[in-house]
């Protein structure tokens, strides 16, 4: 087995007021992807601050490249906060320039490294503009400029494309991939369920602060079958359920009211026989491709709110 | 110079930069910690000596205008120290302390670095209201130990001052949360104390609890020494720098380890 760039053994962390995460176990290695999914508040961001060093575990072990997430230890480490980190007075190069010298970069070094980066992440032409003057897109890109200005070996990154443009977010992913295939390990938390399937070696999904479900995409999402059907339907009871799971081509069927979530083999010919049966109960549907977005359903049990893709 | 240092220095220089940059570029703050303590000198100073004329032995052959003029160098590093600690605020709440947080740098390496800052750009601009005083024809600054000795104490006087003020304001920014809180404190706490330091009136001839209460005032002890210092003729009056040197040492030590000390807290 290669080097863990990161470890959690047990984990966990209390927030005043009941908070955290509680045992958590992960496990990343060089030029791999895992995607943490979960709802706000699920306890994404406490494990990626936990590894970030900014907190540490009430029990058991957190390790960043075999040792503590100690303020030396992050000499090998790229975090981008969920909220972009920018300061309004200061300009592009300016703010990359801080954070090369904190790491502790020479002058000649930093003057490559900031110009290359700038010219990467396509934000070269506003080098010297204050941030203040910069889109939501062009800070995200600054952001992770500034994560990467010390060439990490793990990147940790919270909601990195929240609120992004396609075409900003897709700019994003295209550079962490290229990063990963470089040997970067790349640890994301997220609520985007097609970008994490797109993206992952490995997606755990993080419920309540705790491990739901972990595994590759396709590993998740092989009990579903190929469509997913969303209801709306308040009044449906028991024997509304299993007369369901008793269709053919219909698989397990997760209720959390008013929701209705199956996976059905095609929806097709099951939504029509869904309707004559139950037409007038139904407030609304929803028919996709099955993804992990119905995995995360099916698992735990309710939607993900804020979920992404279809 | 040891290994572990370089890089903390290489640190505290880069912050340093940073907050020069940004007290350059935020005027109306730097025009307002000038103008203002000096706006003040001009009109309470002019207005009290010419308008109420005291005859109060202690201001000697020099006017109000002299004897206030320590005070508002005292006061420009309580504005400067205000602003910066608003810094402060304005860096967690933007999530920029957060990612100076995320450096190879401990939590204590960077509110020192901030601090530093802090006290670098407060002492300079009250240095500028230093030398305008001690230039402006009008000011009578009698620099009874001479004006290189008389200066230089002041310059010490003004760091240790602001040392205090940065790490009472890492305290103060532990406890609370927000910018609006911390202002309300500031104002609440700071200009009060500030008014009874001695700044606007000599305490040699208040009542006795006003006096009282001036000994235990932190503020009073940097105001008495610069007034020892550039403005009085005679050390008659003021407690001197055998009492407000080791006190105002003392308080500025304790402030800033203290601060840094809770500054963890100040930094979640």
């Amino acid at each position: 087995m290669s080097e863990a760039a990161a470890e959690l053994r047990a984990a966990t962390y209390r927030w005043p007021g009941g908070r955290g995460v509680c045992g958590i176990e992960l496990r990343i290695e060089r030029g791999r992807w895992i995607t943490l999914l979960g709802p706000n508040g699920a306890g994404k961001s406490t494990i990626l601050r936990l590894l970030s060093g900014q907190i540490e575990s009430d029990e058991g072990e957190v390790e960043v490249f075999g040792e503590a997430p100690s303020a030396e230890a992050r000499r090998r480490v790229g975090v981008v906060f969920q909220e972009s980190t920018t300061d309004d007075l200061m300009t592009v190069r300016e703010t990359l320039e801080l954070h090369a010298r904190l790491f502790g970069l020479s002058r000649g070094e930093r003057g490559r490294r900031i110009d290359e980066l700038l010219d990467e992440l396509e934000i070269a032409e506003r080098a010297g503009d204050a941030c203040a003057t910069l889109s939501g897109g062009l800070r995200r890109r600054l952001d992770l400029a500034r994560a990467l200005v010390h060439e990490p070996k793990l990147l940790l990154l919270d909601e990195p494309t929240l609120g992004l443009d396609p075409s900003s977010a897709e700019a994003i992913w295209g550079r962490l991939r290229g990063l990963r295939d470089a040997g970067c390990a790349i640890l994301v938390g997220s609520n985007d369920t097609a970008e994490a399937e797109v993206n992952s070696d490995e997606v755990i999904f993080i419920d309540e602060g705790s491990v739901a479900a972990r595994g590759a995409p396709t590993e998740l999402t092989a009990a579903l079958r190929s469509d997913a059907v969303e209801l709306d339907w308040p009044n449906c009871g028991e024997a509304e359920v299993a007369a369901l799971e008793e269709m053919e081509g219909v698989g397990a069927v997760r209720s959390a009211p008013p929701m209705l979530h199956l996976t059905v083999d095609r929806a097709a010919s099951f939504v029509p026989t869904l309707f004559q049966r139950w037409g007038g109960e139904i407030r609304g549907i929803q028919i996709r491709e099955s993804s992990l977005r119905d995995a995360w359903f099916q698992i735990v049990g309710r939607p993900l709110d804020g979920a992404g893709g279809s | 110079m040891s290994a572990a240092l370089r890089p903390a220095l290489g640190a505290w220089a880069a912050l340093l930069q940073r907050d020069l940059r940004a007290v350059g570029r935020s005027r109306s703050q730097l025009y307002s910690s000038i103008l203002f303590p000096l706006m003040l000198l001009a009109l309470l100073g002019a207005g009290v000596s010419e308008g109420l004329r005291p005859s109060s032995p202690i201001l000697g052959a020099g006017d109000y205008t002299d004897f206030l003029a320590p005070g508002m160098i005292a006061m420009t590093a309580i504005f400067a120290s205000t602003f910066s600690s608003a810094g402060f605020y304005r860096d967690r709440e933007s999530g920029m302390l957060r990612a100076l947080l995320a450096s190879p740098h401990g939590v204590r390496t960077i509110l020192f670095g901030k601090a530093l800052a802090a006290v670098v750009i407060g002492s300079a601009q009250s240095v500028v209201v230093l030398a305008l005083a001690a230039a402006i024809p009008g000011i009578d600054l009698a620099w009874q130990f001479g004006w290189l000795g008389g200066a230089a104490t002041v310059i010490a006087t003004i760091l240790a001052l602001n040392v205090m003020l940065n790490g009472l304001a890492l305290l103060i920014a532990a406890r609370v949360r927000t910018m609006q809180g911390f202002h309300l404190i500031m104002n609440l706490a700071l200009f009060p104390l500030f008014f009874l330091s001695g700044a606007f009136f000599p305490l040699e001839g208040a009542p006795d609890w006003l006096r009282i209460i001036s000994y235990v005032n932190p503020l009073t002890y940097p105001v008495d020494l610069i007034q020892y210092s550039c403005w009085a003729s005679s050390p008659e009056g003021l407690l001197g720098p055998a009492v407000d040197a080791p006190v105002l040492a003392a308080l500025a030590l304790g402030a800033i380890l203290l601060g840094l000390r809770r500054g963890p807290a100040a930094a979640q």
